[in-house]
């Protein structure tokens, strides 16, 4: 009887949810992206897209954790206010596997424009044969580094990461750290930078991630190699405090001139380099992240667009991410945003786009595009249970790297959880 | 000592002056090496933003949510103190118990049951919200206050002839004044810094502040420059509100015996 | 009168938490598929739960150090507050300030204090030769810093309280007492003190029932981290919820929670009762 009830109540709430008031009308379509370069930049073109259609686009630009907690209830809702959703490709498994988008295989294959999207960030999107939604932006890690600094020391750009910490070793000082990178907990903060390291000496997460064999294999002797050099980088060759830092402070210290290297995604590397916000710009070089035994593997992150379950308009929703990845709509964005990070191929043959990112830097888009090229796309391994994996993966590694625990039982407790997390 | 406490509440103040008067390539140099990089860009650039209309949309329902709840809570207090009702611990109690629930836990129910009243995005479904956040505390608070109040001034009014709602009015009420401007100004601020429920009931057309705040920080940046603009936006609208409202906290009891 | 109040907000306060007791029972989760059956078992779980322990850890350091410092810090700015008279009575408004701030923001300000790189502290002492620690990467300094930001924000609010408190006390006595011949402290301790148990315990019980879900400062300042050791448990709620799609262990957590909260907060609301009549 109590069951019962509990069901009938929940049940009530759940299916009375899509009675709720239809907010869109059949010529609008609602859009909800997270605050980036790409999504301000549509965002301000909006109109462009009701000219061209028809159709009125009601973009919604809000921050990251805002989107998440929303889209969340929106979607475990159904409630349908949603016809366009912004759609990280870290998290596209999880919301499938949860039946919370729309496969819109049909919908890319009739568009003429798709074999302009790069393959590789296209196919992050195909999960069981289908397609969940059109990427618009890949960011890859780069490495920024002091030309000045290493020049005056007579030093060279490290190649792998073992040079690095000699270079770091030789350079660090009181004034200026050797360098900076992402050590607070989360899949997308210091699970984003380590596994670059991680990958280079030939650590993996699972032991055939290609071929589906699931078992966790984060404990190996080569993630511990890894690790104690992620570990000897932060705690010795880092400004103080860096046990706690996120991309925000990473940029900072790059920006104020407290460190010689960051390795970072494209969007930070993007406002290390602009003279505008900092002041070494003009003396930061760019080069690929440094490698090791098991070559380089640069961190790539792909976002896109995709279509809930849900949506009220989904025709609609579909012409919008047409015209949203559309040569011409990413040419215009990336004029006037900082975005070298596109996916639309053309893009990158446009004259003004070129010149424009020759003058922020004349490496960049260049080595975007080697270090996208050298990139594996499971960097993070794209399955359902990744943000929890991730989590549980980063929070052992950071008490790792603040000495709450060695990092034998970092591993051996990350690899613990991650059989948890996918066994029960 | 006030003067060390000043500085514990003030100095944080002082940053985010500073931060917000920065400007962009030197916004973490010490103030003292380059004192004259500063500029109004971020106040510009946040007038032009969504900002403004957020901020009154804070305005509005923080304002009427505390009116609302003053309305129903500071009579609740009063019985509370001087009826001698059994079972009135239990009830103000309960009232207490809906302040306690971790919002994570409940927020999937709530957001389905908002959904169903079509109260998603609007500003009566924000301002019920904060009634449940603010009305305790109204309550208990008035309830601390009134019973404070000797019960032989209410007596006395009663045998002049008063009714009790005219014993209320203009005894009771008068006598427990200071602590209902605190518990008004309270209850403003707690409806007017919430982030729960407003990331939870609004959308675009009704994003309070603290949201907004919230969209400074973006994929891969944090625009400290724009925070330090809103976190004093939010401040100084309020200072010409307490600085009213101080002037009905000094009414001493004795002051409003004589009066 | 007390009727109107309750039924003003019961409906959109009860039918959420019914919400949530329901959920705890059940097997919802957001990619695992649900069969909606229910039962003991996320409680079951939740007692052999080790993080679910040293949530509580985190949460029992944050909530009495934190809601000790904000009625301690609150009391003595009010006290203060209340002997100055005249136009400097308008500085009280500035002690409010920090109030206003939105958690978030606050969390923000405080995590580039404590960050040694971004911190004008540091660059202060830096200046003299002085090295601040790095708090944040150490689980004792992560949860000061947690705390001092927590104190900075609501301090006003039991000051403001305890001022209002103070209005209500009648000067007659003290002075009396001062008359008598007895020090200012004593006077305080003896004559005042006890005339502010009623709002002190009500500060208290308000503030503490408010400090157990603390998020925004964990969130924001230190990411649960260094490791998992900041992780109180109404964040540990929430990676459950939102983080490992697990809504209805979530949601036991968080009934475990509010149960807890309820548990305390009767017997302090009941010593209250007794004190104020």
């Amino acid at each position: 009887m109590k069951n019962l009830l509990a069901t009938a109540f929940i049940a009530t709430l759940v299916v009375g949810a899509p009675c709720a008031p239809a907010i869109a009308q059949s010529d609008e379509v609602n859009v909800v992206l997270f605050g980036m370069p790409y999504t301000r930049g549509l965002q301000a073109i909006a109109d462009d897209f009701e000219a061209e259609s028809g159709i009125k686009a009601n973009i919604d630009v809000i921050g990251q954790d805002v989107f998440e907690n929303r889209i969340t209830l929106s979607f475990t809702g159904a409630t349908g206010d949603i016809d366009v959703v912004h759609t990280p490709v870290i998290q596209v498994q999880r919301w499938v596997a949860a039946g919370w988008l729309k496969p819109i295989t049909e919908e890319v294959d009739a568009m003429p424009g798709k074999d302009d999207i790069l393959a590789g960030p296209l196919d992050a999107y195909l999960i069981n044969g289908e397609r969940w939604a059109l990427p618009f932006m890949a960011g890859a890690g780069l490495m920024t580094y002091r030309k000045d600094l290493l020049d005056a020391a007579g030093l060279d750009v490290p190649e792998t990461w073992e040079e690095m910490l000699e270079v770091a070793a030789a350079i660090h000082n009181e004034d200026t750290a050797a360098i900076a990178l992402r050590a607070v907990p989360g899949q997308g903060f210091n699970m984003f930078i380590f596994p670059m390291i991680m990958r280079a000496y030939g650590g993996k997460f699972f032991e055939d991630y290609v071929n589906g064999d699931l078992t966790p294999a984060i404990n190996s002797p080569e993630n511990l190699e890894a690790l104690n050099i992620y570990i000897k980088l932060l705690n010795e060759y880092a400004p103080q405090g860096a046990g706690n830092f996120n991309f925000a402070e990473v940029n900072a210290a790059a920006q104020n001139g407290q460190i010689v290297f960051a390795v970072e995604g494209t969007g930070v590397v993007s406002q290390i380099v602009n003279p505008e916000k900092s002041k070494f710009a003009r003396e930061t070089g760019l080069a690929l992240p440094p490698g090791g035994p098991a070559g380089r593997s640069p961190a790539i992150a792909v976002h896109g667009l995709g279509i809930p379950a849900s949506a009220e308009n989904p025709d609609a929703a579909a012409k919008f991410i047409e015209w949203a990845v559309s040569t011409e709509t990413v040419t215009k964005i990336s004029l006037a945003q900082p975005f070298p990070d596109f996916t639309t191929g053309t893009v990158a043959d446009n004259a003004d786009v070129i010149a424009k990112y020759a003058d922020v830097h004349p490496d960049f888009l260049r080595l975007r595009v080697e270090a996208l090229d050298l990139a594996i796309g499971h960097y993070r391994p794209l399955i359902p249970e990744w943000p929890a994996l991730g989590a549980a993966i980063g929070e052992n590694i950071n008490a790792a790297v603040n000495g709450l625990m060695s990092p034998e039982d970092a591993l051996a407790a990350a690899e613990q959880e991650m059989a948890d997390i996918l066994g029960s | 000592m006030m003067l060390v406490l000043l500085g514990f509440a003030a100095l944080p103040t002082l940053w985010v002056l500073i931060l917000s008067l920065r400007e962009q390539s030197a916004i973490f140099e010490p103030i003292w090496e380059s004192p004259l990089a500063i500029t109004l860009e971020n106040f510009f650039s946040i007038s032009r933003s969504d900002f403004p209309r957020a901020l009154m949309n804070s305005f509005i329902t923080a304002g009427g949510s505390t009116a609302l709840a003053m309305l129903v809570g500071v009579p609740a207090g009063f019985a509370l103190a001087k009826s001698r009702v059994s079972g009135k611990f239990i009830a103000s109690w309960i009232l207490l118990l809906l302040r306690m629930a971790p919002p994570v836990g409940f927020v999937i129910p709530l957001f389905l049951l908002y959904v169903n009243a079509g109260l998603i995005d609007t500003y009566t479904g924000l301002i019920v919200a904060y009634m449940t956040l603010t009305l305790p505390l109204i309550v208990w608070s008035m309830w601390n206050s009134f019973s404070q109040v000797p019960d032989e001034l209410i007596e006395a009014a009663i045998m002049d002839g008063a009714s009790l709602t005219k014993a209320f009015l203009l005894v009771a009420l008068p006598a427990a004044r200071p602590g209902a401007v605190a518990a008004a100004i309270l209850g403003f601020l707690i409806s007017w810094n919430d982030f729960f429920y407003a990331l939870i009931i609004s959308r675009s057309s009704t994003s309070t502040a603290p949201v907004a705040v919230m969209n400074f920080i973006s994929f891969d940046s944090v625009d400290w420059g724009s925070i330090a603009v809103a976190s004093m936006a939010l401040t100084l609208p309020i200072l010409p509100l307490m600085a009213i409202a101080n002037r009905y906290i000094v009414q001493t009891l004795s002051g409003a015996v004589k009066g | 009168m007390i009727v109107p109040a309750v039924l003003a907000v019961g409906l959109f306060a009860i039918v959420p938490l019914a919400g949530m007791l329901a959920l705890s029972f059940s097997d919802y989760h957001l990619i695992r598929g649900t069969n909606w059956k229910y039962g003991f078992h996320n409680f079951a779980r939740l007692i052999s739960d080790q993080r679910l322990l040293n949530s509580i850890y985190v949460m029992a350091v944050l909530s009495i150090f934190g809601v000790a410092a904000q009625v301690v810090i609150g009391t003595a700015v009010a006290v203060g507050l209340n002997k100055i008279v005249g136009k400097w009575r308008l500085g009280r408004v500035l002690f409010l300030l920090p109030y206003a701030v939105p958690h978030v923001a606050v969390a923000l300000i405080w995590l580039s204090l404590f960050t040694p790189t971004l911190s004008p502290i540091n660059a202060f002492f830096n200046l003299f030769g002085i090295t601040v620690p790095a708090f944040l990467t150490t689980q004792n300094g992560a949860m000061f810093a947690i705390v001092v930001a927590d104190t900075w924000t609501n301090f006003p609010f039991t000051m403001l309280i305890i001022l209002a408190a103070l209005q209500g006390i009648s000067t007659e006595l003290e002075e009396a007492a001062a008359l008598d011949g007895a020090t200012r402290v004593n006077t305080f301790i003896f004559i005042t003190l006890p005339l502010l148990v009623p709002a002190l315990l009500m500060v208290t019980l308000f503030r503490f029932i408010d400090s157990l879900k603390h998020f925004p400062m964990i969130f924001v300042i230190t990411k649960g981290g260094p490791g998992r050791s900041t992780q109180a448990t109404n964040f540990y709620a929430y990676v459950q919820t939102f983080q490992n799609s697990n809504v209805a262990y979530g949601a036991a957590i968080a009934v475990f929670l509010f149960v807890f909260a309820a548990v305390i907060s009767f017997y302090v609301a009941r010593l209250n009762q007794r004190v104020s009549s």
